[in-house]
């Protein structure tokens, strides 16, 4: 305390001057001392900056390759989907997935030389894993891949996916299918659905009806039994089958578009990108919520 | 702390999910279904009086709640429902696997 020159005041000029000019050193050496862990906190920003643009890069890597391994994963959804029939039955399509990878897929064969099948499903969910799910399914249908089914009775059909799927081993997942065959001696279809919105038949004569059969989605519960219902298809009647994202739009805040006013714009409608267009109007801008899967039968 | 309405009467859970179960509050509805089932309560109605949509992410929900309820001994089933949650209960088919009912009281004296 005694080097003080404030307080003592009684050392003198000169003493004050050393003390100042000690005081001076010090404060040169402290300002020395920010001046370095200046430069060593501006080389170490610059490190994580260089640190920082490197990981950039390694994500976007990363990223597009993640981006092309989607869009390959969704090429080959849509390389399983069927080519529009020409021949009648005649069939046209539209599947536009409200993420990159949807859950909808759905197809279309001939069992034998006088019964052809038409089915739909529709994976819970979106994304990477309700895609895997749903190539799956559709791959089993189309390759009659199930144990002791006779694939031209759908409750059968459902019965046996039941069986095959349960969501347990399915990481939680379940599908919702509507499945129809059509015999073409007799213009009977028979058909059934798993938790599926109705298809919607509209007939020559310009009559609408729906079809569909009381069961839940494939996989929600075990040991569900699946019935078939009938009806008799002319010519000139058209089949449309849906899956629910197709009409689950909101057409104003809290509303939400009616089935029954979908159903008699879907009976009047021209073409799948006609009933695209319409439900793209009423949900407004941006994706649709869900996946948009619409195949029409023309008989 | 649960955002889910609900209540106790005699011993089963009554849920009152509000206006809207879709894939944005999907979640929370299971989360806290689930949380509430912890506390013991193996009986569960959803008291459907205020919801006015359910979409299939909602329904997956009352699915696993359902099957909660029933590992833990009891089950679930679907009171007061409004004609258009009515109809997608119908087209799921969970109508018929959980029975709907015209009110909570009823709907609890059909899980005894």
């Amino acid at each position: 305390m005694s080097a003080d020159p404030g307080i003592e005041g009684a050392a003198g000029p000169e003493g004050r001057l050393a003390a100042l000019e000690d005081e001076l050193a010090s404060v040169k050496a402290e300002l020395e001392d920010i001046n370095l862990l200046y430069q060593a906190t501006i080389e170490h920003g610059e490190a994580v900056e260089d640190q920082l643009a490197e990981a950039n890069l390694a994500l976007q890597v990363t990223q597009k390759r993640l981006s092309e391994e989607l869009t390959e994963a969704a090429n080959y959804i849509f390389s399983i989907l069927p080519e529009p029939r020409k021949e009648t039955p005649r069939t046209e399509w539209l599947l536009v997935p409200s993420t990159e990878l949807g859950g909808d897929s759905f197809g279309y064969h001939e069992i034998d030389g006088d019964h052809i099948a038409f089915y739909l499903l529709d994976v819970c969910g979106h994304g990477v894993g309700a895609a895997l799910l749903s190539v799956t399914a559709i791959n089993v249908l189309r390759s009659a891949a199930l144990p002791n089914t006779d694939f031209r009775d759908p409750g059968a059909v459902l019965s046996a996916l039941n069986e095959a799927f349960p969501m347990e081993r399915q990481n939680n997942m379940y599908f919702t299918i509507w499945y129809g065959v059509l015999k073409r001696s007799t213009g009977e279809l028979r058909y059934a659905s798993g938790g599926h919105p109705p298809s919607v038949l509209r007939k020559a004569d310009g009559s609408v009806v729906t079809l569909s059969t009381p069961g839940i989605a494939i996989g929600m519960l075990e040991a569900m039994s699946y019935r078939a219902a009938q009806c008799a298809i002319g010519e000139g009647d058209r089949l449309h089958i849906v899956s629910d994202g197709t009409f689950e739009v909101e057409t104003a805040p809290g509303e939400m578009l009616e089935f029954p006013v979908f159903v008699e714009r879907l009976a009047r409608s021209a073409s799948p990108d006609e009933v695209l267009d319409w439900v793209r109007g009423l949900n407004g801008p941006g994706p649709l919520p869900d996946d948009f899967s619409l195949l029409n039968i023309q008989f | 702390m649960t955002s889910l309405n609900h209540e106790t009467v005699n011993g089963a859970l009554v849920l009152k999910p509000s206006r809207r179960i879709d894939s944005s509050s999907a979640k929370a509805f299971e989360d806290d279904a689930s949380a509430l089932l912890d506390k013991g309560p193996k009986k569960v109605v959803i008291d459907a009086t205020d919801l006015d949509y359910i979409s299939s992410a909602g329904l997956r929900v009352i699915l696993t709640t359902a099957k909660k309820a029933k590992t833990a001994g009891g089950g679930l089933t679907i009171a007061c429902a409004k004609n258009n949650v009515k109809e997608v209960l119908a087209v799921s088919g969970f109508d018929n696997i959980f029975g709907l009912h015209d009110s909570v009281a009823q709907a609890i004296s059909s899980l005894a």
